[in-house]
């Protein structure tokens, strides 16, 4: 053993360095270690959310999904609003490198002058210009074609009208965003609207979706909405009040058309109206639903009321006799007129003739709480159950207010206000035999049921008195129709203006039912100041009521109920052998 | 004990290659989905856009106008309409069920 070499004392291995020297080295590497470990700890454990984010932020992408609004359809499933695709046009304008010729062809495109477009350009001071919102798709692609330099497109949905103003009271219109703005688009804006979803998704370096990140929310499409509305009866019934608008230089008109059955409003058309697809400049006057916002004195056309209050009450019976002569009767310091003297008048007479002085004495015979709770049922005075905007509720005071004088005027439609779609609803009484059925703009197929006003006998003895006025000898005889027939009462009011009544402007009306046995359908027609020589409701509203009872129930496939004298003409068949 | 170790590295290196493989085709083929949807969706919106133009070109106003200027057509009333008892034209026809 001492001879053997000591190695660990050999010079040769004798280490000249300190053994403290690879301790810190150890030390040194175990530092760095465990401080990587930290830094692991740190990124996996307590900053792990911060880092997630980072990375999401780099590649994951949440997508809107739009939903698309809803159709709006006619009753029979025809389109009377819907969204297309349309590109809106918009611009950084420091980017856009334009040459004068591109500027005016682009003017061109989007159909506006190329110094309001040159303006928008040149303003630099800002990033994002809208040039123009909802461009049509080929012209969108024309605009690409021209390849203009920071002109950038955005593809949004444009709501479509194809009928037009024929329907545009109604359907209404949604804004550039797809916000219901009138008519049934605000009305049902929430159905119609949806709800959109939204995904999240990871994409690659090339912008494609690669993966989902999570299970998607699909978006939820809005609803389609199906009207009541006949979108041929409307188109007809419009086309007929504007003819009639413009022939008797009137200033406005309203139609309204029910179905008696199902309470359904098959057409509701207004004059003047509008293109919904296009909105410029559009006026007040335009844009109104004369038919349910605006409220007037119902004139004449409230005197089948007045009856059949009295009927209802036992006061009298059709027959009845009153005396209306000498065609004037003075009370409280005023003289309630009639055109003619009529001398003696069943009830039925009155109404055929449409005496102011046998409508009041009539209504002499009821209290005014009576006639007030039949208003109220009828609808007057209240907020029309309907799903429009702005259905008004018109004006009949309480009862206990009512001077005589007031209660007479109100037996002939003065001295309360209603709109043409209420007084139309209070048709529905004698309609479907006595009951008030409630309306609806959304279509139906059930029969409505309805609130008894009237007795059924009575409707029936009302409409009866309905069709005399309509016939010879009545002041509605234009109301009467081919195959058809019709029961209706015209009314002609002064209109009111100021403090007092304008003695040259009047309101002409004609309201109404065909087949008068069964009815099937109401229509009710207001034209303001018509002032081409006419102006009594039997002879500028009745012909409207007439071609639109004719057309309607033609369509609606109903077999006439009186005997027609068939005018057609056809080539003899030739026998063959 | 080794050769099961140099087997075992062999079955991780194939599998991960594999894996590398079966996520690059998902990848792929998730695109390709995502193409044949937006495309889907390009289509349904081509049939609504098709759909609102049709309608728009067969409103009441322009069949009611090209009836009358083109056809020289008249608004049908009952006074030209022949009017057939359904009843009676079903039993006209004998030998239809």
């Amino acid at each position: 053993m001492s001879r053997s070499v000591r190695y660990s004392s050999s010079p040769l291995l004798a280490s000249k360095t300190p053994v403290w020297r690879s301790k810190f080295i150890v030390a040194a590497i175990a530092l760095g270690f465990a401080g990587l470990a930290a830094r692991a700890a740190h990124i996996q454990i307590f900053g792990n959310e911060f880092f997630q984010r980072q990375g999401e932020v780099r590649f994951v992408r949440t997508l809107e999904l739009p939903a698309s609004r809803g159709r709006i359809l006619d009753r029979n499933g025809l389109i009377l609003a819907s969204s297309i695709p349309a590109q809106s046009v918009w611009a950084i304008p420091e980017d856009v490198v334009i040459s004068p010729q591109q500027l005016a062809e682009l003017a061109r495109l989007l159909d506006m002058p190329a110094s309001v477009l040159d303006a928008r350009l040149s303003n630099e001071d800002r990033t994002f210009v809208w040039l123009k919102r909802q461009v049509d798709e080929t012209i969108a692609k024309q605009i690409v074609a021209l390849n203009i330099k920071g002109l950038y497109q955005r593809k949004e949905y444009k709501r479509q009208y194809p009928d037009g103003e024929a329907t545009a009271h109604v359907v209404g219109f949604a804004n550039v965003e797809n916000l219901g703005q009138e008519g049934m688009e605000l009305t049902f804006d929430k159905e119609l609207s949806g709800r959109p979803g939204s995904r999240r998704v990871i994409k690659d370096r090339l912008g494609r979706v690669i993966e989902d990140v999570r299970e998607q929310e699909p978006p939820v499409d809005g609803k389609d909405l199906q009207l009541s509305i006949d979108s041929k009866v409307q188109f007809f019934a419009y086309q007929k009040l504007r003819e009639t608008v413009l022939v008797h230089k009137a200033k406005a008109g309203s139609v309204v058309v029910l179905d008696a059955v199902t309470g359904e409003v098959l057409a509701l058309a207004n004059y003047p109206s509008y293109v919904p697809d296009k909105r410029r400049n559009l006026s007040g006057e335009q844009l109104r639903n004369r038919a349910v916002t605006d409220t007037f004195e119902p004139g004449s056309t409230m005197k089948p009321i007045t009856v059949a209050m009295a009927l209802e009450a036992g006061r009298v019976t059709p027959q009845t006799l009153i005396e209306t002569g000498p065609g004037r009767f003075t009370m409280g310091g005023f003289t309630i007129r009639d055109t003619h003297d009529y001398g003696t008048l069943t009830v039925e007479g009155v109404i055929q003739k449409s005496s102011n002085v046998g409508a009041l004495k009539i209504a002499q015979k009821l209290t005014p709480n009576e006639m007030w709770d039949t208003f109220t049922a009828l609808g007057y005075g209240q907020k029309p159950q309907i799903q429009f905007p702005g259905a008004v509720t018109g004006r009949v005071r309480p009862w206990k207010t009512w001077r005589p004088v007031e209660q007479a005027t109100m037996s002939y439609g003065y001295g309360l206000s209603a709109s043409l779609f209420q007084m139309a609803h209070s048709y529905t009484a004698f309609a479907h035999d006595g009951r008030i059925i409630p309306l609806t703009m959304l279509k139906s197929t059930e029969p409505a049921v309805g609130v008894r006003v009237f007795s059924p006998e009575n409707a029936h003895a009302v409409r009866r008195m309905l069709q005399m006025a309509a016939a010879p000898g009545g002041t509605g005889q234009l109301a009467q129709t081919v195959g058809y027939s019709v029961g209706g009462k015209s009314g002609t009011a002064h209109k009111q203006v100021g403090k007092g009544y304008a003695s040259n402007k009047y309101r002409a009306w004609f309201t109404g039912m065909a087949p008068i046995d069964k009815p099937r359908i109401i229509v009710a027609v207001m034209i303001d100041e018509p002032s081409n020589g006419q102006y009594f409701g039997g002879l500028v509203a009745a012909p409207v009521f007439s071609e639109t009872v004719q057309q309607t129930l033609r369509m609606m496939g109903l077999p006439p109920d009186l005997a027609v004298k068939p005018q057609i003409v056809t080539n003899p068949v030739e026998e063959s052998f | 004990m080794t050769r099961v170790n140099l087997l075992l590295l062999v079955a991780v290196l194939l599998t991960a290659l594999y894996l590398v493989r079966t996520q690059y085709e998902s990848r792929r083929i998730f695109v390709e989905l995502e193409k044949a949807t937006s495309q889907g969706r390009k289509l349904e919106l081509d049939n609504e856009t098709l759909q609102a133009e049709k309608r728009s070109q067969a409103t009441p106003l322009r069949v009611d106008r090209l009836a009358k200027d083109k056809l020289q057509m008249l608004p049908a009333t009952a006074a030209i309409t022949q009017y057939v008892p359904y009843r009676e034209a079903a039993a006209a026809a004998p030998g239809k069920p």
